[in-house]
């Protein structure tokens, strides 16, 4: 009766030994399976999302989730975006341009890093150090400019309204003149994604809360976010992961 | 019993090999043979990031990989290998010694990688708070003011006095102007930021400028081009900002002092560690 006890014991030891070995192995094929896989196909395969989305939320909330939020939702009074709505400063929020921005950060000083724009402070004497051209604005002119922005976004009327129309029609010529804001925003000024400048008609706004005050303090002082660079730091899996979690934050499927 | 322990024993002796096997073939940096997924390929053991390669085929051809043809993927591929092979030329040739461009791009590069290591570091908010409160007058708002330059003629000093004391009352107009002859100076008369004011009247009348409350004339102030008397129509001194309005600015400001920090350690260190050996002559 005692050998088979024994044998029974090396048979449950090598069993064990066997699933580790098994989870260890589909573990990291699945990773494999993970980082070769078309990122743009990564959605369409439920087994790879469930993988990546369960790798990359406890990432996400140790290394992310300091400046994003537990849950991704941001904080529009520092100007960290919000990952939930589906509005993407930089690219167009596919699991490749997410990659992009974690790997690689904005304005992270790492040489890959999306770093081609910073929005000018035109309060100051010197509005930007990469472009002299870009000349400072008056008071006067910050508020013209910021009358046609909530005129544009249609929220006039939550800043207490009564714009004066001869001053959205000045600041819509600033806008589209000697203030030079077309150059990043597009003459439509509905951003560009491929240098992060954003949508100005669509009502979201990074910083602040779309105010008269608020967009004052952004025109007149400036705005340049960072998102540090991760490469080097998670390995790349964590961030493929950790790309998808976001992705999905927005897409209804985290979970 | 001795054949059991010798057949479990060469059984651990080969499950071993096999792992130690498996994880030579395929860790990161050791593998002569496998592809790491992460990557597209291995050149002479310097690995092509898969990331990069999706980075260039979108940039190359607007395309993903999904609609990338054969052609573009090979294009790319074939690209990227040319490129890491004349890296790595460059490197056995040592064209770092004698190009100042790949000096200037490896400075460069080492600066960013400086930076970028200040950069992941995510300050507290107590951090910010203590730096905003020994730097808080920095993040004071700009100060505006709408002033008016009144400039009368060097032999018209009883009439800038006259109107330099009515002035107060009274706002200039341009009929009083005209009634003392007097001419509009430089400054704008719109409302204006401060630096735009000094630029505007020079250092001289803004520092005079600044200290004028609302609905106030200066004295006369002589000056090569004139007599001037500085009229304020309103002036908003710079209000400080409260933390959380500037704690944008602070952020940004705090960084690029780490990063200058980190700059200055990094280079002491790496002079320190090095053997330098200077000319007599330049000693």
């Amino acid at each position: 009766m005692a050998m088979p006890l024994k044998i029974l014991a090396a048979a449950a030891a090598a069993a064990c030994i066997g699933v580790v070995a098994a989870v260890f192995l589909h573990g990291n094929r699945l990773e494999a399976r993970l980082l070769r896989a078309d990122p743009m196909t990564i959605p369409d395969n439920t087994n790879l999302m469930l993988f990546a989305t369960a790798r990359g939320k406890p990432l996400f909330k140790t290394d992310c989730a300091i400046c994003h939020g537990t849950a991704g939702q941001g904080d529009s009074t520092r100007g960290i975006p919000n990952l939930r709505d589906n509005d993407w400063l930089y690219g167009t929020g596919t699991i490749s341009d997410i990659e992009q921005v974690i790997n690689y950060g904005i304005r992270s000083y790492h040489p890959k890093a999306w770093n081609l724009a910073t929005m000018p402070a035109y309060g100051t004497a010197h509005p930007t150090a990469r472009d002299s051209q870009i000349p400072p604005l008056s008071p006067h002119n910050i508020e013209d400019l910021v009358a046609f922005l909530l005129e544009l976004q249609g929220n006039d009327a939550v800043n207490g309204g009564g714009t004066d129309k001869t001053a959205v029609a000045r600041g819509a010529a600033l806008f589209a003149g000697v203030g030079g804001c077309y150059d990043c925003h597009g003459s439509d000024a509905k951003g560009e994604p491929a240098i992060g400048s954003p949508n100005l008609t669509d009502g979201i706004t990074l910083y602040g809360d779309g105010s008269r005050a608020a967009l004052t303090q952004s025109i007149s002082y400036g705005r340049a976010g960072v998102c540090p660079a991760w490469s080097g730091k998670l390995t790349p899996a964590g961030i493929r992961a950790v790309a998808v979690y976001v992705y999905s934050l927005s897409h209804g499927t985290s979970g | 019993m001795k054949n059991r322990s010798l057949l479990l024993l060469g059984c651990g002796a080969l499950t071993g090999l096999v792992l130690a096997g498996y994880a030579l073939f395929t860790a990161r940096g050791t593998s002569t043979l496998i592809v790491p997924p992460e990557d597209v390929a291995l050149v002479n053991q310097q690995t092509i990031s898969r990331t990069d390669y999706l980075q260039q085929l979108q940039t190359l051809f607007g395309v993903d990989l999904r609609h990338a043809t054969p052609v573009q993927r090979r294009k790319v591929l074939d690209d990227m290998i040319r490129e890491e092979l004349l890296v790595q030329r460059g490197k056995e040739l040592d064209v770092a010694s004698t190009d100042p461009d790949v000096r200037g791009a490896m400075v460069h590069a080492v600066e960013l990688e400086i930076a970028a290591d200040a950069i992941s570091a995510q300050p507290t908010d107590k951090q910010l708070m203590a730096y905003f409160a020994v730097h808080r007058e920095r993040y004071a708002g700009e100060g505006t003011m709408t002033v008016r330059d009144l400039v009368f003629s060097q032999t018209a000093a009883e009439t800038a006095a006259r109107a330099a004391a009515s002035l107060g009352s009274t706002a200039p107009t341009p009929a009083l102007l005209a009634q003392w002859h007097a001419r509009a100076g430089t400054a704008v008369g719109d409302e204006e930021f401060y630096f735009a004011a000094r630029i505007h009247l020079g250092d001289q009348l803004f520092e005079v400028a600044e200290g004028l409350a609302d609905a106030t004339a200066s004295a006369p102030i002589p000056r090569a081009d004139g007599i001037h008397v500085l009229y304020m129509v309103s002036n908003h001194r710079p209000a400080p900002a409260d933390f959380a309005a500037a704690r944008d600015r602070v952020l940004n400001d705090y960084r690029n002092e780490s990063i200058s920090n980190l700059r200055i350690a990094d280079a002491a260190f790496l002079r320190k560690r090095a053997h330098v050996v200077i000319a007599d002559d330049l000693r």
